[in-house]
């Protein structure tokens, strides 16, 4: 059996950082395993930046990015994490830097930064709009210098511990569709977010399918804060691909049918540069009420318009969203305005962690965007998931490695293995009745329909109802392709049920959280309600696969919650 | 809404099974707008799930689904379908896998092989510490100008459509490969690396010179990279660095040389200054025929009119660089 002291599954932001960290330290072994090859992880279609109180544009500190970031998740982070996270990041950009990453400057040399939603100052480091991009680079390139071991294209099945200890994973190697099992005396998880679960609408990579969430919750280990997510409020009009947060950052303005800058009705000061919960209701409410376009398609949208930027500042800052409106959406924009509208992006919810990155069961790590630890609560600013997977990514290999020099391997249950590997064959012999591709739309259209921008009650529990059905038919599909040689059949299946079994359990606590708050909308309850849902919705999976839901305090230091207003 | 039907002819092979590739026709009907990655999904999800292809972010920035379109390397998620049927003037795309890796199933080949080659040509940032501060109180200086000379190198996505269209990668075992050698350039003009120009040396070493500037790799570049732009540069750098004494680096100093003598390129003595006694020797029978032929010019050559300022002109060049 393979064998690791530590094993980060994951080679995004996260888990390239927490492999970094451990790489460190000489001795260990350690190994990144990844379902496709590190650089295509999703980190590298982040755009806009990366937040850091530097200061280099206007005075700055990490008070301020602390408050701005509570403020933006509507109170509901932990704010001893959220400080955390705001001290380290100066030192962690400039680490990074320090690699080769290829920050924009400013004339003066240093590192340049831009304004970004629901932040007080110009606070985004940034390089161009391929941020995400050049610092996954970066740190596969550091990888590489010390060494670091990849497992390419291995795909994560399940998660093997002893109710106290983890012991390791189970995991089929693409390529030869081998089944394995991993002892290891720590597992970090690095596994990326779930906003896949909205299949036909959202700016997430095909493969951002939960799959470290999933694994955790089969596991029976508790997940925190799922029905929150994010809608962007600016993805291409047919496609829902990302245009950076930066494009209003650096002065794009959204446009309604009636030629209005539609924001001044919504958050008058801030503008476009409100938190993107707010904005992506203010466009849907645009829509709504009559103010959108329709194409003829059916396709609804606004428009946001960088024209009066100039072809200057587009090309240099911006060249990146040129390209992909031009590609997808047959638009220049500096010629026309780019038609968007809101696309899932973001799980705010995700693995319970402390701010180490430590789950319930010692020597379980989970970090990045499969992490709820929470720095972001109910809603996350722009710019600050490349800050946390960073930082927590960090943290947490560090914590890695302090816990196994002092431990050994627990046993690993072998019985795992063929529990996976009867699974697996189960899906090749089931009776076909169902197609992966008509369930995995009807998903997305009830999650849109029940778990999307504006919730109530009654849309609510038929989503719930309905994607209790869907779980129940998903035991009809068929593999069809028999090949174990990269079986992209059945990799696509196994994503699926892991998206079925998410679902759940963003449906669940979403009808509980009576109130509204950040990304969780309720138009029966539109009001937040701190007395009675300033606290942490839990869920876990019970021996008898239900789920339970329970609740956990908010960490609250020294910013008291407060209406928040932009 | 504009349709058409379209012929898809897809390349198929499991080296596991089959004896070797064969090509499999799909019949879809494909939407205005619709691009070759939704297509070849759509094709999956309703005519055959065991087509093998990969895919990931689907905008054109992860690098995963690069393909051969009729011919071409492409990123399948951002190529629209439409597009190439008019280009082509056809109503059949030819979808390939891309060329100078192993296939391992249909449309996925192994990319072990060109990224083993860059990890062994230090793909990574040595700090100098004369630029790169010791703490994490302070950043490095970058100027905006310095940034500019890589900064587009930094845009690879690793996509290897580069590598699949290199005629050097063909021909020559040892060769770097284009996305490789210009992330060694990338790394060689960054003010904050401590090998700076002696990275000239490990393409050196990875045969750059045999690079024959056909110019594929920035043609087909998705990302707009010129590799071959930071192959050249780093030829540059290596005879900067004094690497003087191989054909390449002579050759180039011929061009150079012939130039400040007469503004011509010197075809005659072209040979002896790259490869000495031995090239005259191997160009000979060529020089002969153009003797006879009438095609050879005098080895001493006149300058062009107006030289002077053809000498200000390159001299002025050698500055911006």
């Amino acid at each position: 059996m393979l064998q690791f002291d530590i094993l980060i599954v994951g080679a995004g932001g996260a888990g390239l950082y927490a492999a970094l960290e451990t790489s460190r330290r000489k001795g260990l072994s350690v190994a990144v395993l990844s379902k496709v090859y590190p650089t295509r992880s999703h980190t590298g279609a982040a755009q806009g930046g990366i937040n850091a109180a530097l200061g280099n544009v206007a005075p700055d500190s990490p008070e301020k990015h602390a408050y701005d970031t509570v403020k933006g998740s509507d109170f509901l982070a932990d704010q001893d994490a959220v400080e955390l996270m705001c001290e380290m990041a100066p030192k962690i950009i400039r680490e990074m830097e320090h690699m080769g990453l290829p920050f924009s400057r400013l004339r003066d040399g240093r590192i340049a930064q831009r304004p970004f939603g629901g932040a007080s100052f110009p606070r985004t480091c940034y390089a161009a709009d391929k941020t995400g991009h050049v610092m996954l680079q970066t740190l596969y390139e550091q990888c590489l210098k010390n060494g670091v071991r990849f497992l390419n294209e291995w795909f994560l099945l399940s998660i093997v511990h002893n109710g106290e200890r983890v012991s390791g994973v189970v995991a089929m190697d693409l390529r030869s569709g081998e089944i394995h099992g991993i002892r290891a005396k720590a597992v970090i998880l690095a596994t990326g977010g779930h906003a896949r679960v909205y299949w036909n609408r959202t700016s997430n990579a095909l493969g951002n399918t939960g799959d470290g969430t999933a694994a955790v919750l089969r596991a029976g280990l508790p997940l925190k804060d799922m029905e929150f997510v994010q809608f962007h409020p600016t993805g291409l009009r047919r496609t829902g691909i990302l245009v950076t947060e930066g494009a209003r950052g650096e002065g794009g303005y959204l446009i309604n049918s009636k030629g209005e800058r539609f924001m001044k009705r919504y958050a008058p000061e801030k503008m476009e540069l409100a938190p993107r919960d707010m904005v992506s209701r203010a466009i849907e409410t645009e829509i709504l009420e009559g103010r959108g376009f329709k194409d003829d398609e059916g396709n609804e949208f606004v428009y946001l318009d960088l024209r009066h930027l100039g072809r200057k500042k587009i090309l240099e800052r911006l060249p990146q969203i040129r390209e992909l409106a031009i590609d997808f959406e047959g638009v220049d924009p500096i010629e026309e305005p780019i038609p968007v509208r809101p696309t899932a992006h973001y799980s705010m919810g995700g693995i319970d962690a402390d701010k180490l990155g430590r789950t319930p069961i010692k020597g379980l790590y989970a970090a990045g965007e499969c992490a709820c630890i929470s720095v972001h609560g109910a809603n996350r600013l722009g710019g600050n998931s490349l800050l946390d997977i960073v930082v927590f990514g960090k943290l947490s290999g560090e914590d890695a490695v302090n816990y196994v020099s002092e431990t050994g391997f627990a046993p690993f249950d072998e019985s795992e293995i063929k529990r996976e590997e009867e699974r697996i064959d189960s899906l090749f012999s089931s009776d076909g009745k169902e197609k992966l591709a008509d369930l995995r739309s009807e998903l997305s259209d009830v999650m849109s329909y029940g778990a999307g921008i504006f919730r109530e009650e009654k849309r609510m529990k038929e989503a719930l109802e309905k994607v209790r059905e869907i779980k129940e038919r998903a035991k009809h599909l068929k593999v069809y392709d028999g090949e174990r040689t990269f079986n992209t059949n059945l990799q696509q299946t196994l994503e699926f049920l892991n998206l079925v079994d998410i679902a759940e359990t963003i449906v669940l606590p979403a009808i509980e959280r009576k109130e509204s708050r950040g990304a969780h909308y309720r138009t029966d309850y539109p009001k937040r309600d701190d007395e009675n849902f300033l606290k942490h919705s839990i869920v876990e999976r019970g021996e008898d696969g239900e789920l339970r839901l329970s609740w956990k305090p908010v960490v609250i230091t020294k910013y008291q919650p407060e209406e928040r207003k932009y | 809404m504009e349709k058409r039907e379209v012929l898809f002819r897809i390349k198929r092979f499991n080296p596991k099974k089959d004896e070797k590739p064969y090509y499999r026709e799909y019949r879809l009907t494909v939407p205005k707008g619709m691009t070759v990655l939704e297509a070849l999904q759509q094709i999956k999800d309703t005519q055959d799930p065991t087509l093998a292809f990969r895919a990931f972010c689907r905008s054109a920035i992860c690098g995963s689904c690069a393909v051969k379109v009729n011919g071409f390397p492409k990123l399948a998620c951002k190529t629209q379908v439409f597009n190439e049927l008019d280009k082509f003037g056809t109503d059949t795309l030819t979808l390939e896998p891309l060329d100078n890796m192993e296939v391992i199933r249909d449309l996925i080949v192994d990319w072990d092989r060109p990224l083993k080659r860059m990890e062994e040509m230090k793909p990574y940032l040595v700090p100098d510490p004369e630029v790169v501060p010791r703490t994490l109180d302070e950043e490095s200086r970058v100027y905006p100008n310095e940034l500019k000379k890589f900064d587009s190198f930094t845009d690879c996505i690793l996509c290897t459509s580069c590598f699949s269209s290199c005629t050097a990668t063909q021909l020559d075992e040892n060769y770097g490969g284009p996305f490789q050698l210009a992330r060694v350039y990338r790394f060689a003009v960054d003010p904050r690396d401590a090998l700076k120009a002696e990275r000239s040396k490990i393409g050196y070493a990875f045969d750059m010179w045999n690079c024959v500037r056909c110019n594929r790799c920035a043609d087909v570049c998705p990302k707009h990279v010129s590799p071959v732009d930071g192959i050249m540069k780093l030829r540059g750098l290596s005879i900067e660095v004094g690497l003087k004494d191989n054909p390449g680096a002579r050759h180039v100093m011929a061009f150079y040389k012939s130039l400040l003598e007469s503004g011509m390129l010197n075809e005659v003595l072209l040979p002896l200054r790259t490869k000495g006694i031995k090239g005259v020797l191997e160009n000979l029978p060529v020089g002969i025929k153009m003797i006879l032929k009438g095609k050879a010019h005098s080895p001493v050559m006149k300058p062009i009119a107006e030289h002077e300022t053809l000498i200000k002109v390159m001299k002025a060049a050698m500055e911006v660089e």
